[in-house]
């Protein structure tokens, strides 16, 4: 309860930031709730209907193979939050610990640090690329390679931050009063990287979506069947000019998901560092 | 400064050769034998035999690595399957797009970003730095290509102020007039990145603020506006100066996406149609250009850093 409360002290004062948190929150409420809000099957095909506009029954009109656009974006906003959480987990498991063992073993720190730095000479994308052409389009590849693109930048903060808390006299006493190594870094130094890992986790997640989306686009992504926001705009673009609604929902759907998590990733960001507190009041 | 500048390029060299290990790899991770996936499907096992032997591939996976690295050095990046010319001539053939698509890009960042960065932050706190922080964020948020197919349907196939797809040379008909081709593609690469100078103008502008000598500049009764430019901005303008580097990054992994909407002959739509076409030298040597591309530029950046900041260089 306590940790609820303090976690939404957070966002006194930051009305936009408030309204980010309920969008995401009925974002993954459709991800949880999809078979039961979902009025039409997203894979049926009704050739009859094709490219219908939006009204009753089809919300959101229909695509080119007459699937309903609406059901689609619903099971969309599960393929977001899969993609989203799967991406921060292998980002923050495998980048937390490389950054988190590298600052506490110096030695080791030295070579996994430098591998760290040639992974980053790859601009984003075009690693995500890269490592699409070796792997299958799939969910669990697509999850796969966008985590590992941000385990690099979440390796650097947190051996920077592991770095820093290592000297620290709590962890000396740790030291002192016989805690082996597993003990100092997991029960002593992690406790007190949790609220960074959680602002860096919202914008590995908002980040995510645009990879995914571009990858999508590129046809490198997810695998065309699967209902995705990025797949939904990449499959319908050439019919943009005779039936646009195909791409404004899901457009938006992303726009204002993406939009969402990066003013929660801020405003939890601006309470964790007192330097920026008192300066992006409103938004 | 010099004995700084040598030391980041020695600490270069390490970082350059491990990258170039793994883009060498890249080959070898592909499931088959390199000499046939770098030939193509339509290759005679003649051919095949004879690549095994020119690429050494029945020798220590080593030997191979010096063999391909001394090649990469002389400028034989290898052979295209799908044009059946040198890599680094197909590379070459999309430079002029992607270049000016770059420099057109840059001029816009710099340009939208870097004063209504300096008006957000002085403005700081009232609804001006609201609203531009706000748009800053939601250009932060919109998918390259989502916006580059809006700009596309609003201002080529509405309005017809602007082609919406290709780019003839600039040696060709037309002329540098032939530039307006790239106004649509180069505002929906710019867009997102100007909004991530955006918010790094205002946020340095608001560290150096804080600083004393603003104070001092303040107090002896600077209009504020002299103080904002001369003592506020000179001074944050050395963070945002460190972060082209990583704005070219963004650029390089964006211009995939854009390159590929508007259909431009750039090294992007390159990169992505040697994917779908299974052309891995092209993919090995596109990759290979754009990291050394990138460490140099990253270095270019430090020296400008330490040069403006001179405390950066004694350390």
């Amino acid at each position: 309860m306590t940790f609820i409360a303090s976690f939404l002290s957070m966002f006194r004062g930051r009305k936009l930031a408030i309204v980010g948190l309920i969008w995401l929150c009925i974002v993954a409420f459709a991800a949880i709730a999809a078979p039961l809000l979902a009025p039409f099957d997203p894979l049926e095909i009704d050739p009859v209907a094709r490219l219908s506009e939006p009204g009753m029954p089809y919300l959101f009109g229909t695509d080119h193979f007459g699937r309903d656009s609406f059901s689609r974006a619903i099971y969309g906003a599960r393929m977001a939050v899969i993609i989203g959480l799967g991406s921060v987990v292998v980002a923050l498991i495998t980048g937390g610990l490389i950054g988190m063992l590298s600052a506490y073993f110096t030695r080791l720190g030295h070579v996994l640090m430098r591998g760290v730095d040639v992974l980053m000479a790859f601009p984003a994308l075009l690693l995500a690329l890269v490592l699409m052409t070796l792997l299958e389009r799939s969910v669990t590849n697509t999850i796969i390679v966008i985590g590992v693109v941000y385990a690099t930048t979440t390796a650097r903060i947190l051996f920077g931050m592991t770095l820093k808390l290592k000297g620290e006299v709590f962890v000396d006493a740790a030291i002192c009063s016989g805690a082996g190594h597993g003990s100092v870094l997991f029960r002593h130094i992690l406790p007190n990287l949790i609220s960074p890992l959680l602002v860096q986790a919202s914008f590995i997640f908002a980040f995510a979506q645009l990879q995914a989306a571009a990858l999508d686009f590129l046809g490198l992504g997810l695998p065309p069947e699967v209902a995705s926001w990025g797949n939904m705009l990449s499959e319908e673009r050439i019919y943009v000019t005779r039936a646009p609604w195909l791409l404004i929902f899901p457009g938006a759907l992303i726009i204002l998901s993406v939009f969402s998590m990066n003013l929660v990733g801020d405003a939890m960001r601006d309470s964790i560092d007192p330097r920026f507190k008192d300066d992006i009041a409103g938004v | 400064m010099l004995v700084y500048t040598i030391k980041r390029l020695l600490a270069l060299i390490p970082t350059l050769l491990a990258a170039s290990i793994l883009v060498f790899l890249f080959i070898h991770l592909i499931p088959g034998d390199p000499a046939a996936i770098l030939l193509g499907d339509t290759a005679t096992p003649e051919e095949v035999a004879a690549l095994t032997r020119e690429m050494g591939l029945d020798e220590p996976i080593w030997k191979q690595y010096l063999l391909w690295l001394g090649n990469v050095l002389q400028g034989d990046l290898g052979t295209s399957v799908f044009f059946r010319e040198p890599v680094l001539k197909v590379i070459g053939s999309g430079a002029e797009t992607s270049i000016l698509l770059a420099t057109m890009t840059m001029v816009w960042i710099v340009l939208f970003g870097i004063p209504i960065g300096i008006v957000s932050a002085t403005k700081h706190g009232t609804w001006v730095d609201q609203v531009t922080s706000g748009g800053a964020m939601l250009f932060a948020s919109i998918p390259t290509f989502w916006l580059g197919l809006y700009l596309i349907l609003i201002f080529a196939v509405g309005l017809g102020w602007f082609p919406s797809s290709g780019f003839p040379s600039v040696s060709d008909d037309g002329g540098w007039t032939n530039l307006r081709y790239l106004i649509l593609p180069s505002l929906t690469l710019a867009a997102p990145n100007a909004a991530l100078i955006i918010r790094l103008v205002r946020a340095s502008m608001l560290d150096v603020a804080r600083e004393d000598h603003v104070r001092t500049a303040r107090a002896k009764g600077l209009h504020p506006a002299k103080v904002a430019i001369k003592h506020i901005f000179r001074n944050a303008l050395i963070a945002v100066a460190a972060a082209f580097g990583f704005t070219f990054a963004a650029l390089v992994s964006e211009a995939v996406v854009t390159e590929t909407v508007f259909s431009l002959p750039g090294i992007g739509r390159l990169v992505v149609q040697s994917i779908l076409r299974r052309d891995y030298p092209v993919i090995q040597g596109v990759i290979l250009v754009i990291v050394v591309l990138y460490m140099v530029i990253n270095l270019l950046v430090d020296l400008a850093y330490a040069r403006l900041d001179p405390r950066v260089s004694l350390k």
